[in-house]
């Protein structure tokens, strides 16, 4: 392969035609095309992409906003309507778990049909077939017919088959947000391996932090135009204020970020790792609080339990985020190199001199898997933190600034700067 | 990487993909070009194949008795019923071709049977794959074929019973002209197929063609003789010569794949009357049958491929 790109387009775009009513359809094509009996909905419009093979793309945006249409179209499910694209490469689509099942098959021959739906070879499908049952952990389940299983178990069917099969490409809807827990990881897990593989992804998520932690670049798509590319933190934190200053959109800023833990423990094993506790407390003391000062010293205590730390070795972060979802700050275990061994205990975080300034803050503690990815609990304080401050400085940290004049004379007339290259 | 290594994406590896709708020469590619995609995706086809067939007798307690005692019966009913309890008989047929009438409309119905078939289930085939055609990347002609050869298949079950009861005393053993048959499945292939491919793209433009195809099919087959002899029409309504009959009849591509499959299966059947020597089946006529039904055959693969393939691009948008 000596061609630079794994995927590439240029100006791409794709329109849907709406007929009001078949009759005009009819008109179009006795008229040869003369008269124009439809108008066009532009679900996406002036893409423009670069991937190299190993880079990751993650696509956020609202709702409607083009995502979906986006991995349509390079997927090559559906034809672009303006511009052009190219892959370098096999590409394997996870648009909808599952697509293409045939209901009165066993799922053994499920992995064959599917798999050469997607156009790869059966002798290739049948050297794998032990590793995607082994992956989907069906059981015996695999020679029952699929209309027995339960959707989760078809889910993992459709997962382990597209991440199994190997593509140069993998394009991704949405996958995280199905399946239980367990499964979740096990995806999460699978994607990031193909990653160290060299191998290009692109992926759309509501999850702004799954965006961020998988992709090296983002796009942020807005009623099917891009408004901003690049890095992915850059964009992620982009969208993220953006969402903040438009009241309708904070709703889905909040759903997004923090996607409901769900109350039941259904289906998610009892020997999977939890959080047991957490509170705030005086730094050094047994006294609980929430109401501080700034310039207060605290701590923050979280009790955990991991009962197969070999299997599941855990992170624990700890964030700062402010009543409108700003994130002001906060710490992880994988950053600073903290292991947490043993099958339970009591991890602390210290925090002498609060520099926070006036408000109200949420304090979330989060338990990850050992690459801090995936999210296998997020535990709220039992309250909010609510912080005052004395001082009439404004803003949300309290910085080291201080005054002092001086006699100097003006500086010279500056050259003009070349403009900085916007999104 | 070169393209032979490849074959299984439709448009070469990392070439552009533009919105631009196939038309001219690529189509005339594509149309060439099917018997390389087919073998690129045979994989694909197999197993759709075999998964299509094998879904129709899933669960059924016969399983796969069934595909031999479908035709089994409906050769039972055409020469009991037709030939045997209602009487129907060519007049002058020789003695060791007494079953004549009931093997000349079971040849014309295994074979009409595929076409008929095909066109049903095959115009909606798109329409019914929607979910696969919005969520998957793969070439979408091979649904219809899938259609096609399945129906082609059953076929040649009904083909194989035919000449397995040609062994009784009902008819006499086919010769040499059951050669013919490879080339005849073939050019009833390619017809079916353009039939289907037209018919299945306009179904994802307009949904009532399905309704229509169904009434068409069945004033089709009556047009055609299947259940009867055209040399055998006296002068028709409105007082129309036998002449100008066997011209209309003679435009109907039908009725010259049945001639041709008749002719292969029956060999010759002659009947002396006082009018003169009619042959109502001949080994000599499929040539000149299978020349004709060629060109249809032709013509309706280059005419329905190419409107389903400049159209195929707006099938996931459409369905």
């Amino acid at each position: 392969m000596t061609k630079s790109f794994a995927l590439e387009a240029e100006q791409l775009g794709k329109a849907y035609r709406v007929y009001p009513r078949p009759l005009r359809r009819i008109g179009e094509w006795l008229s040869g095309g003369r008269y124009k009996g439809h108008h066009e909905f532009w679900a996406l419009r002036g893409i423009d992409l670069a991937l190299k093979p190993g880079a990751s793309l993650g696509l956020c945006g609202a709702n409607g906003a083009g995502k979906s249409t986006l991995l349509k179209v390079l997927s090559g499910t559906t034809a672009p309507s303006a511009g052009r694209y190219r892959v370098n490469g096999r590409v394997a689509s996870l648009l909808e778990l599952g697509a293409g099942f045939h209901l009165d098959f066993t799922g053994r021959a499920n992995i064959v049909l599917n798999g050469v739906m997607m156009g790869f070879s059966r002798r290739e499908l049948e050297k794998k077939t032990p590793e995607i049952i082994e992956f989907a952990e069906l059981g015996a389940y695999i020679d029952e017919p699929v209309r027995t299983y339960s959707s989760g178990m078809g889910l993992r069917l459709g997962f382990a088959i597209a991440a199994t099969v190997d593509p140069d490409v993998l394009i991704i809807d949405e996958v995280f947000a199905v399946g239980d827990m367990y499964f979740q990881k096990k995806c999460v897990d699978r994607i990031y391996q193909f990653k160290k593989r060299n191998k290009t992804i692109v992926f759309c998520s509501h999850s702004l932090y799954d965006v961020r932690q998988f992709c090296d670049q983002a796009l942020w798509l807005e009623r099917g135009e891009p408004r901003a590319i690049g890095d992915s933190v850059y964009v992620t934190n982009e969208y993220a204020s953006y969402q903040r200053h438009h009241i309708t959109a904070v709703e889905e800023a909040v759903r997004s970020q923090h996607p409901p833990v769900p109350e039941s423990q259904r289906g998610r094993p009892a020997d999977m790792p939890s959080i047991l506790d957490a509170r705030i407390y005086r730094l050094g003391t047994d006294e609980e609080c929430y109401e501080v000062k700034s310039g207060d010293s605290l701590e923050i205590r979280v009790w955990w339990r991991n009962p197969r730390p070999a299997l599941t070795p855990i992170q624990i972060g700890i964030v700062f985020m402010r009543g409108d979802m700003t994130l002001c700050g906060g710490q992880a275990t994988h950053f600073q190199d903290v292991r947490l061994t043993g099958t339970s205990g009591c991890l602390v975080l210290k925090a002498p001199e609060l520099g926070l300034l006036a408000g109200q803050f949420l304090i979330p503690a989060i338990l990850f898997d050992d690459a801090g990815v995936h999210r296998y609990q997020e535990f709220m304080m039992p309250q909010n933190l609510h912080v005052r401050s004395h001082t009439r400085e404004v803003g949300l940290f309290r910085l080291d600034l201080a005054f002092e004049q001086r006699e100097l004379a003006p500086p010279a007339a500056r050259a003009p700067v070349p403009a900085a290259p916007g999104p | 990487m070169t393209l032979e290594e490849e074959p299984l994406l439709a448009p070469p590896m990392g070439a552009w993909i533009t919105p631009r709708p196939a038309r001219g020469l690529e189509v005339l590619q594509r149309l060439v070009g099917l018997p390389k995609l087919v073998s690129g995706h045979r994989d694909l086809v197999l197993t759709t194949l075999k998964r299509d067939l094998s879904a129709r007798f899933q669960g059924t307690l016969l399983g796969w008795a069934w595909p031999i005692l479908q035709p089994l019966l409906l050769f039972a009913i055409y020469y009991f019923i037709f030939t045997r309890f209602l009487g129907q008989r060519m007049p002058a047929l020789p003695e060791s071709q007494q079953a004549g009438m009931g093997v000349y409309m079971f040849c014309a119905m295994i074979s009409w049977g595929a076409l008929g078939e095909s066109l049903g289930r095959g115009t909606s085939v798109i329409v019914d794959n929607g979910n696969l055609i919005k969520k998957l990347a793969f070439p979408s002609e091979l649904l219809p074929l899938n259609v096609v050869l399945a129906s082609l298949v059953m076929m040649l079950f009904g083909v194989a019973i035919f000449i397995a009861v040609c062994f009784t005393s009902v008819w006499p053993r086919p010769g040499l002209a059951l050669a013919w048959i490879p080339l005849i499945v073939v050019l009833q292939g390619l017809f079916t197929y353009g039939i289907v491919l037209f018919l299945t793209t306009l179904h994802v433009f307009l949904r009532d063609t399905a309704q229509v195809v169904g009434m068409v099919t069945t004033v089709w087959m009556f047009l055609t003789p299947v259940f009867w002899v055209p040399e055998l029409l006296s002068a028709g309504p409105g007082g129309a010569s036998v002449e100008q009959h066997m011209g209309l009849i003679h435009a109907n591509p039908a009725y010259h794949l049945v001639s041709a499959w008749r002719g292969a299966l029956m060999g010759d059947v002659s009947l002396t009357l006082e009018s003169g020597v009619l042959t109502p089946v001949s080994v000599a006529a499929i040539p000149g049958h299978l020349g004709v039904f060629a060109l249809w055959a032709l013509g309706a693969y280059v005419l329905g491929y190419a409107f389903f393939v400049h159209s195929q691009r707006r099938f996931a948008d459409e369905v």
